[in-house]
């Protein structure tokens, strides 16, 4: 006996629900050898066997036969565009087994502009079933096949039904012949293997090309069936030229395997012939996704990741860093300590070339460990570059050394015409270990402006993969390097340098100046982090360096025990200052007054303002980030920003990152940003998401945003002008 | 002339340096993810022409849908789609479904029949594209219902392909689903790059207009 089941989503007329029920009462009287029909009217499907009888231990062959109406189609395994392949659900005997469907070769199935890879007419689909040992002559041998098929012509009907063949076991198995004939007749037909080794190689980005070196000389009408669904478009022509096929991309192209299996049909002198296809594929496109994988996210030290040629985002990142290395090179900060190395090397280029070399060399050894050291921990504590900026006894170090730089430009260490100060003193070494330190101290001292100056590149950066990550810091420490390291091998750069004279000691104290302005904006950075007390810690620490220095300096000569004193003493000092600023440097909440300018910034906040119906204006800043500083400057403090900001009833929130802020850091990288500033304009309705402004802002594009937010448009003074 | 070079070279610094922030200055290319989402401007069902430049800066994504398509009823009658519409929505992203089959093919809806769809269903999305001409479905090359696409606020599109990784009309492939659009989201709001960029949508077949 027979059961059936069919369900059919949709598109089901009255008619066909009835013919339907019909289908469900009256069971066709079959043949042993054919199952009942499962009957809708688009397919008429049925379970085949090749036997009336199965014997124990032998295996054979069943089939199931989709009789399709006119104009409609089932699916090949891949599908193509649109679609399902037919499935089946097996229940068998306990120890009996059920082979995959051996598919026949589909046709090529055009729904303009799309192709789909299937069957129409009469398709039978073979499956081989093993009889287990141990079945007895005189049991039943019940099989269920849960089949479930998607039939389409333009519209698509899912359709299942539930196809039963009920055989008898008997010692020596009764073969069916008719069904046997058909089955066998499929079997012949399906794709055979190919007799040669087939290769799949890149053909410039987009195409693929299919050598097919066996193919008969005189083939004609070739197409190639992927089995994966992720290798070609399907509906591209596949243009034929001396055995070999050109294929398109898939759009989700992707390969993981080293080998492709496929169906290639073609025309032979009349005849339609298929054969089963397994492509050696070219290992560079083994794995390649139309986006690079992700890597692991482990930090790890940089490796070069392999980047995908087509990806030129990574490719424009790593430009653009080594641009904004050069750049770094011009910061007031930076220029002091450079130019006197380049100096250096005009002085030296005389005595030994190789050994500038090396020092250029060695200096850029000690800017790359530097960068990556940095960029390491700024991934690794997830902080956000400008971390190095949040932690007021940092920003006091790097004050201090700012300060000691500047001094000894000016000449404060300086005894009998030496030079000795810190920094300088080691930079000007000639040694191995000084050439490295002035790369490490250039970064050093670079930091305080990279943070400000490079925050959107360094934002790109730390929203990338580790290893992407890194390699833009590299690249970032590359441009900064290059010139020194340039200057160092090129003899006629060298050349272009003015004369050593009486102006360098001029311009080397000028240079001091910049230095001192870097100092007092972190100490005034320190300020706004710490309070008064992180003044006083900064300057307490300047002094107190700058004397210690002073002290060993003035002592260098004397002997001894003078020195070993001085030394003492400095150490003494300075451990104990350490104490002192560290305990002073705590982090306090923003002061009232900032606090005061504008509402501090939360989600619920937010949240409530837009609720309330104001379109909310938020700024996340920090004290130390001189590109916010200048965008309040020329931007947020303007005058008609103000009067529009008013008459639209924006509220405005500003969001505090001079200390480290968890919720923050996390609100920035929601918005793809690693730093600040990040300017978020929301509407004026609940839940609405914020439109981001640029890191640059004018009155322009601020009033601009308010609209957009208030939806409407506000006159400002600007434009009634 | 020493002088003027270096000035020359320095402002070309500084030209990089702006390129540098701004940073968005990328190739045009096929519609692919990662490129620049192909721009448009369709009627929707209230007469309003929706452009996609309107939701520059916010996430946007594309449902083609066809109401009578098996594979999207899956996601319908499960209210799985329309959870999903109203998930997205409160994160802020603009759902627009696309209805691309022309007069006489299945899933042809005017803005009327499209509308009350949308209250029978529940549905939630920001609004209905009818592109009956299938134009913007040539545009992004949509092959199935539903086939998603996921634009990024930058205008780039984030993700192209299927809905979830279970392509069967059968509302039991619905447990244990993974939904490539939740994932993209997800790793988009994070700052990641989708992991899952494109995938092999599944379904019917969109029902194209013959090209006029």
């Amino acid at each position: 006996m027979s059961t059936l089941k069919m369900t059919a989503h949709t598109g089901l007329t009255l008619a066909r629900r009835a013919a339907l029920a019909l289908a469900l009462l009256i069971p066709a009287a079959a043949l042993a050898a054919e199952s009942t029909a499962v009957t809708s009217p688009r397919v008429v499907a049925t379970l085949l066997s090749s036997r009336d009888a199965v014997a124990p231990g032998e295996r054979f062959q069943l089939a199931l036969v989709q009789k399709i109406a006119p104009g409609w189609h089932t699916y090949w395994q891949n599908p193509g565009d649109s679609g399902e392949p037919t499935k089946i659900d097996w229940t068998l005997p306990d120890g009996a087994k059920a082979g995959p469907i051996q598919w026949p070769a589909p046709s090529a199935l055009p729904v303009e502009p799309l192709l789909n890879f299937g069957f129409e007419g009469t398709v039978v689909l073979p499956v081989e079933i093993s009889v287990p040992a141990q079945a007895k002559p005189g049991e039943r041998f019940t099989i269920t096949a849960n089949a479930t098929w998607l039939v389409c012509e333009k519209i698509c009907i899912p359709e299942e039904g539930v196809l039963k063949l009920d055989l008898p076991v008997e010692a020596a198995g009764i073969v069916d012949a008719a069904a046997q004939g058909r089955i066998d007749q499929a079997l012949a037909d399906l794709p055979k293997p190919a007799g040669f080794k087939a290769k799949l190689t890149a053909n410039g980005a987009d195409k693929l090309a299919l050598a097919l070196p066996g193919l008969p000389a005189g083939a004609s009408e070739l197409r190639y069936f992927p089995l994966s669904d992720t290798l070609i478009e399907h509906a591209a022509a596949q243009p034929s030229e001396g055995g070999s096929l050109t294929l398109t991309r898939s759009s989700a192209f992707r390969i993981a395997e080293p080998t492709v299996e496929g169906v290639v049909t073609f025309r032979e002198g009349g005849a339609r012939r298929a054969l089963l296809l397994s492509a050696e594929v070219e290992p560079g496109l083994i794995q390649q996704a139309s986006a690079p994988a992700r890597p692991p996210a482990a930090v790890t030290l940089p490796a070069l990741p392999a980047l995908p040629a087509e990806d030129l985002t990574i490719w424009l990142a790593l430009a653009f860093a080594f641009a904004g290395g050069l750049i770094l090179n011009l910061m007031p900060c930076v220029l002091p300590v450079l130019f006197i190395k380049a100096l250096g090397f005009a002085q030296a280029a005389r005595a030994s070339r190789s050994q500038v070399r090396q020092q250029g060399l060695l200096f850029l050894s000690g800017v790359v460990a530097t960068f990556m050291v940095l960029a390491g921990l700024a991934i690794a504590l997830g902080a956000g570059w400008g971390f190095q900026l949040q932690s007021p006894p940092l920003v006091i170090l790097l004050a201090v050394l700012m300060s000691l730089i500047g001094f000894n430009l000016i000449g404060a260490f300086e005894i009998g015409g030496r030079v000795q100060g810190l920094g300088d003193g080691l930079a000007s070494r000639s040694g191995p270990l000084g050439a490295f330190m002035t790369g490490a101290l250039a970064v050093v001292v670079a930091t305080p402006c990279t943070a400000p100056f490079m925050g959107a590149a360094m934002g790109y950066a730390l929203t990338q993969p580790p290893a992407a990550a890194l390699s833009i810091f590299l690249a970032l420490a590359l441009g900064f390097a290059a010139p020194v390291v340039a200057l160092s091998f090129a003899p006629g750069l060298q050349r272009l340098l003015p004369k050593p004279g009486p102006w360098m000691v001029v311009l080397k104290q000028a240079f001091a100046f910049p230095m001192f302005a870097t100092a007092i904006w972190l100490i005034w950075v320190a300020t706004m982090q710490a309070g008064a007390n992180g003044a006083l810690a900064a300057l307490v620490a300047i002094l107190v360096a700058s004397f210690s220095l002073w002290l060993i300096g003035v002592t260098r000569r004397s002997g001894l025990v003078l020195r070993a004193i001085a030394a003492a003493a400095a150490l003494l000092l300075v451990g104990a200052t350490s104490a002192f600023v560290i305990e002073s440097a705590a982090p306090t909440p923003p002061s009232q007054a900032r606090a005061e300018a504008s509402d501090a910034w939360s989600p619920a906040r937010v949240a409530e303002l837009q609720a309330q119906g104001k379109p909310v204006f938020v700024n996340f800043t920090a004290a130390w980030c001189i590109t916010c500083l200048a965008n309040e400057r020329v931007a947020l403090s303007r005058q008609e920003v103000k009067d529009a900001f008013a008459k639209l009833g924006v509220a405005t929130l500003k969001a505090d990152w001079t200390n480290r802020n968890a919720v923050i850091a996390a609100t920035l990288a929601e918005h793809g940003r690693a730093g600040v500033p990040l300017y978020l304009f929301y509407p004026a309705s609940k839940g609405a998401q914020a439109e981001i402004l640029p890191q640059l802002l004018t009155p322009d594009i601020l009033i601009g945003a308010a609209e957009r937010a208030a939806g409407r448009e506000v006159k400002t003074a600007a434009s009634e002008e | 002339m020493k002088a003027v070079t270096r000035q020359t070279f320095i402002a070309g610094l500084a030209v990089t340096a702006l390129t540098l922030v701004a940073g968005t200055a990328f190739a045009q290319g096929p519609a692919k993810p990662g490129a620049p989402a192909p721009a448009f401007s369709v009627v929707d069902v209230d007469g309003k022409t929706q452009k996609l430049s309107d939701y520059a800066g916010k996430t946007v994504i594309l449902e083609w849908t066809n109401h009578d398509c098996p594979y999207v009823r899956k996601h319908y009658n499960s209210a799985t789609m329309q959870n999903l519409q109203k998930d997205m929505a409160r994160e802020g992203i603009v759902w627009l479904s696309v209805i691309s089959s022309p007069a006489g093919e299945q899933g042809h809806v005017d803005a009327a029949r499209a509308k009350a769809l949308t209250k029978s269903r529940d549905a939630a999305p920001a609004s209905i594209l009818l592109d009956p001409k299938s134009a913007l479905a040539r545009a992004y090359g949509a092959q199935t219902t539903p086939h998603m696409y996921i634009i990024d606020p930058k205008g780039r599109l984030a993700y192209a392909g299927a809905i979830d990784d279970k392509p069967s009309s059968s509302a039991s492939s619905l447990n244990g689903a993974k939904s490539y659009v939740r994932q993209a989201v997800a790793e988009l709001k994070a700052g990641k790059p989708v992991s899952e960029p494109a995938t092999k949508a599944y379904g019917c077949v969109v029902k194209y207009a013959p090209v006029s």
